[in-house]
């Protein structure tokens, strides 16, 4: 049960895996100034929930996100202006990478992903989709640039295939199937199978130490930030911050026993 | 000199480096652990040695820190922890400063620390039957060093999803292909002589050069 209530996400749990659903389907999930502002709550609460060890992100109806409404933005007289400015000092609460959230995220992507839902394809750990979804980038087609998701990109796969989406605009869409090819996902799913598979993974994932994949995780996107010997040194610290931990006893025994390990709550302060 | 836990032997201008433990999947005990640092030093001070191929005996290639044995070995635990701590280990050709080429050729199950060898080589052949896995997190374990090498070097989302997936799934050699992280898959029969094939043509090439050129390459990652 959610303790907040959401107007533009729909927020469940489904045993150990919580769902984060963007729900505004008839502008395909475009965010605007309100879910802008719900996303940085249901990320953190989904974060903050003891009995939630994986995130799943999807789309409700036909479309995963289209980016920011436009629409909204430029017609209410507040949203570009605020816009604007979180942007110029890269003060963003959407995304789980941008809160700060250590559990792993799987991104669903069904059907389209466009502009700046991207955001959530860079900023997830795991990103499958659906064989029909479809990714392009149409910034440059209406006049804007597009930069913070690109980048992330650029960081985690081939940049000849981010570099044309940017250019192309509106012009082409990567297929599920390119997308796979390139490594920008790791799997490519039966449109009506996308939730349920989620759903799996994110129990298979449930079940290793929450402790050790957080502190991997903070090693990991620590790497995106430094050279390699120096990402190793930052690494190595994640890796001795494990030490003594009850998980590093318990991994073995549960192994030697043949058992499914027991791990120790993650401390949402940690 | 040879060594206990790993076959060295030069051939031509290749040298070789084989782990030879195949009853633990060539696990990492604590005397591998130092045969490793020497074994990289003598194919690094051999001047016949122009290029070298790393792999393994037995059904695995290699599967990480055998961390029974080296609990049982009180000093090693001790040094082993505090390589880790300072990230100064000595396992593979990178963490040993070898300058000549390496060719990884994975022979076959290639798991958690074995991942440093593939992340380290400059070049990674496999037999089309290897798989690659980091169960660090399944048994309450940080995955870090190995992790962190291969993102750089191949799309990141296969990185972490191998890390976060843990004990529970394996990469086949085919999506490794696929990725990028390795170049070439063989029959496994055919994986050595491919291998001693490659090492050899790399071997025509001019020592200095490809010395210069592996260092200005791997210094390329040193930048965020």
């Amino acid at each position: 049960m959610s303790a907040i209530t959401y107007e533009h996400l729909i927020v469940e749990r489904q045993g150990p895996v919580g769902w984060l659903i963007n729900n505004r389907p008839d502008v395909r999930n475009a965010m605007n100034s309100s879910m802008r502002d719900e996303f940085a709550d249901a990320w953190t609460e989904l974060d903050n929930d003891p009995n939630v060890r994986v995130i799943v992100h999807t789309g409700e109806g036909r479309d995963f996100q289209t980016g920011v409404d436009v629409s909204e933005l430029a017609s209410d007289g507040v949203g570009m202006e605020r816009y604007r400015q979180s942007m110029e000092d890269f003060d963003v609460h959407f995304t789980s990478w941008h809160q700060g959230v250590w559990k792993p995220v799987i991104t669903a992507v069904n059907g389209i992903c466009c502009g700046g839902g991207f955001h959530w394809v860079a900023d997830a750990d795991i990103v499958i989709a659906a064989s029909d979804a479809q990714f392009f980038d149409p910034h440059t087609s209406v006049g804007q640039v597009v930069a913070i998701e690109a980048i992330a990109l650029m960081k985690k796969m081939p940049v000849e295939a981010v570099m044309r989406m940017a250019f192309m605009g509106k012009y082409e869409r990567m297929t599920a199937e390119r997308a796979y090819e390139l490594g920008m996902i790791s799997e490519v799913v039966a449109p009506e199978k996308l939730r349920q598979r989620a759903q799996e993974l994110g129990e298979t994932i449930a079940k290793n130490s929450p402790a050790a994949m957080a502190a991997t995780k903070k090693a990991l996107w620590g790497a995106l930030e430094a050279g390699l010997t120096d990402a190793c040194k930052e690494g190595a610290k994640h890796l001795v911050s494990m030490w003594g931990h009850p998980d590093q006893n318990e991994g073995p025994a549960a192994f030697a026993e043949k058992r499914d390990p027991q791990w120790a709550p993650l401390n949402p302060e940690s | 000199m040879s060594f206990e836990t790993v076959d060295v032997w030069v051939e031509g201008a290749v040298g070789w480096l084989i782990f030879n433990r195949p009853e633990s999947g060539n696990a990492i005990n604590a005397q591998m652990f130092l045969d490793l640092e020497a074994a990289w030093a003598q194919l690094e001070a051999d001047d016949t040695v122009r290029v070298i191929v790393n792999t393994g005996n037995g059904g695995a290639f290699q599967t990480g820190l055998d961390v029974r044995q080296l609990a049982k070995d009180k000093e090693a635990l001790r040094a082993s922890s505090r390589q880790t701590r300072d990230f100064e280990l000595r396992m593979t050709s990178w963490h040993c400063g070898v300058t000549k080429p390496v060719l990884a050729a994975v022979n076959g199950t290639c798991a958690g620390g074995g991942l440093h060898f593939v992340a380290d080589a400059d070049i990674v052949v496999a037999s089309n039957t290897a798989t690659f896995l980091d169960p660090h997190v399944s048994v309450g374990q940080v995955s870090a060093f190995e992790t962190i090498g291969l993102l750089k070097k191949a799309p990141m989302e296969s990185v972490s999803r191998m890390a976060l997936l843990g004990a529970h799934e394996r990469m086949t050699a085919e999506r490794a292909y696929q990725l990028g992280v390795v170049s070439e898959l063989t029959e496994p029969e055919e994986l050595r002589t491919r291998a001693a094939s490659m090492a050899a043509e790399i071997a025509q090439h001019d020592p200095t050069q490809l010395a210069a050129l592996k260092a200005m390459m791997w210094s390329a990652l040193e930048k965020p």
